[in-house]
């Protein structure tokens, strides 16, 4: 499966807003394009992805 | 269908075609008030949702009732912004265009899967189409087995000699009755034998298979289009304007593609691994399916549609195609 190279997030807004215990099996986010995702575990074992628009450019 | 908690298919002989059972799904959340809404975020002192987090811009999850689940497929469901009120005509643009990256995202990971034979992209807007949360979302199925309407879609390749939508665009483009919107990279029209009144494709004029063989301005242009056709749908009567869109793509199965979902994923030469894929099937295209035929007045599935599979339209798509290009020119 091709992959565009990871990136350090542009954002790390929504971790910073984590509730506690809801994301500690939490990934680095990813660049994809303009966007970054952070991919994230449910307690109740679920995927969650979030995505936010990548305004930099990785360096 | 022996678990009760897992989704199960049967081949209905008859009709040969599966019908999938998710008696799970009885249970799913059913427009709940404004403060228990699932797909808002988790705010301090509220109650948890889905999205464990107090801000987000896009999320994509697990659906919780799932259609269809791992090893079997995927469902999953697509919130569009943080925001509870609003649509996905009232994105702000960066959004919309941000929108069409998650869906090629997903498009590339779920189509990847060997489980999943067919990646369908969609959005049911209003309680007319079925909507149980009015939180601005969409969905993702992962199909096991390759659907119907596809299916259809590209045993039309080989009844035309071509691509349909391709041949079927240039038609429209040629005539120009029933055009609705167009820009550098994609055309929207009402087709000329459309079963729904307001019933629009909104295609790519470059053969793209996938999402994965845009360009990244198609894509912008391609989350402008399609905001545009939603705008001029809620200008159409004044109102919000019942849909369900959903997003044709090339399938995923092994086998039906020779570059596979992760062919083109990158943005630089996409296009150049797209006229690769040439053949695959498919060509990337959204259609819309509004219930309204007036301001007031559904259509529904009656004898001929769900007894004979033949529709019986109360409109020419000619005479709607000149209604919805003006609200469309009116809602920009």
């Amino acid at each position: 499966m091709a992959r565009e190279p990871a990136a350090p997030p542009p954002s790390d807004r929504p971790e910073q807003g984590a509730r506690p215990g809801a994301d500690e099996r939490a990934e680095p986010a990813e660049r994809y394009g303009p966007v970054a995702l952070a991919r994230h575990v449910k307690d109740d074992g679920r995927a969650l992805l979030l995505f936010t628009r990548a305004e930099r450019e990785p360096t | 269908v022996s678990d009760r908690s897992k989704s199960g298919q049967r081949f209905d002989e008859l009709r040969g075609e599966q019908v999938v059972y998710a008696i799970h799904r009885q249970e799913r959340t059913f427009l709940p008030s404004r403060e228990h809404c699932p797909l808002d975020p988790t705010r301090p002192g509220g109650p948890q949702t889905e999205i464990p987090f107090p801000s987000f811009e896009i999320a994509v999850f697990d659906n919780r009732f799932p259609a269809f689940e791992t090893p079997l497929g995927a469902a999953e469901v697509v919130v569009y912004t943080d925001q509870h009120d609003g649509s996905f005509g009232t994105l702000a643009p960066e959004r919309a265009e941000a929108l069409m990256w998650v869906w090629r995202h997903r498009y590339m990971e779920l189509g990847a899967r060997e489980d999943i034979d067919y990646v369908m992209i969609f959005e049911n807007r209003g309680v007319e189409v079925g909507v149980t949360l009015h939180h601005p979302h969409g969905q993702i199925y992962g199909y096991p087995f390759l659907p119907p309407v596809p299916a259809l879609q590209l045993a039309a390749d080989e009844r035309l000699g071509g691509c349909a939508p391709c041949l079927l665009m240039g038609g429209e483009l040629k005539d120009g009755r029933r055009l609705l919107h167009e820009n550098d990279a994609v055309v929207a029209y009402i087709p000329y034998a459309a079963r729904w009144a307001y019933e629009a494709h909104v295609t790519l004029r470059e053969h793209r298979p996938s999402l994965l063989d845009c360009e990244p301005e198609e894509l912008r242009l391609l989350s402008s289009a399609l905001q545009a056709v939603v705008r001029g749908y809620d200008a159409l009567f004044e109102r919000p304007f019942p849909y369900v869109m959903v997003v044709h793509q090339a399938p995923t199965a092994a086998g039906a593609g020779a570059g596979g979902p992760g062919a083109g994923a990158g943005s630089p030469g996409a296009g150049a691994r797209g006229a690769e894929r040439r053949g695959a099937g498919g060509h990337l295209h959204v259609e819309f399916y509004p219930p309204l035929r007036t301001a007031e007045k559904l259509k529904y599935l009656a004898g001929s549609e769900q007894g004979a599979g033949t529709f019986i339209s109360d409109t020419l798509p000619e005479e709607s195609a000149a209604a919805l290009r003006e609200a469309i020119a009116r809602a920009a």
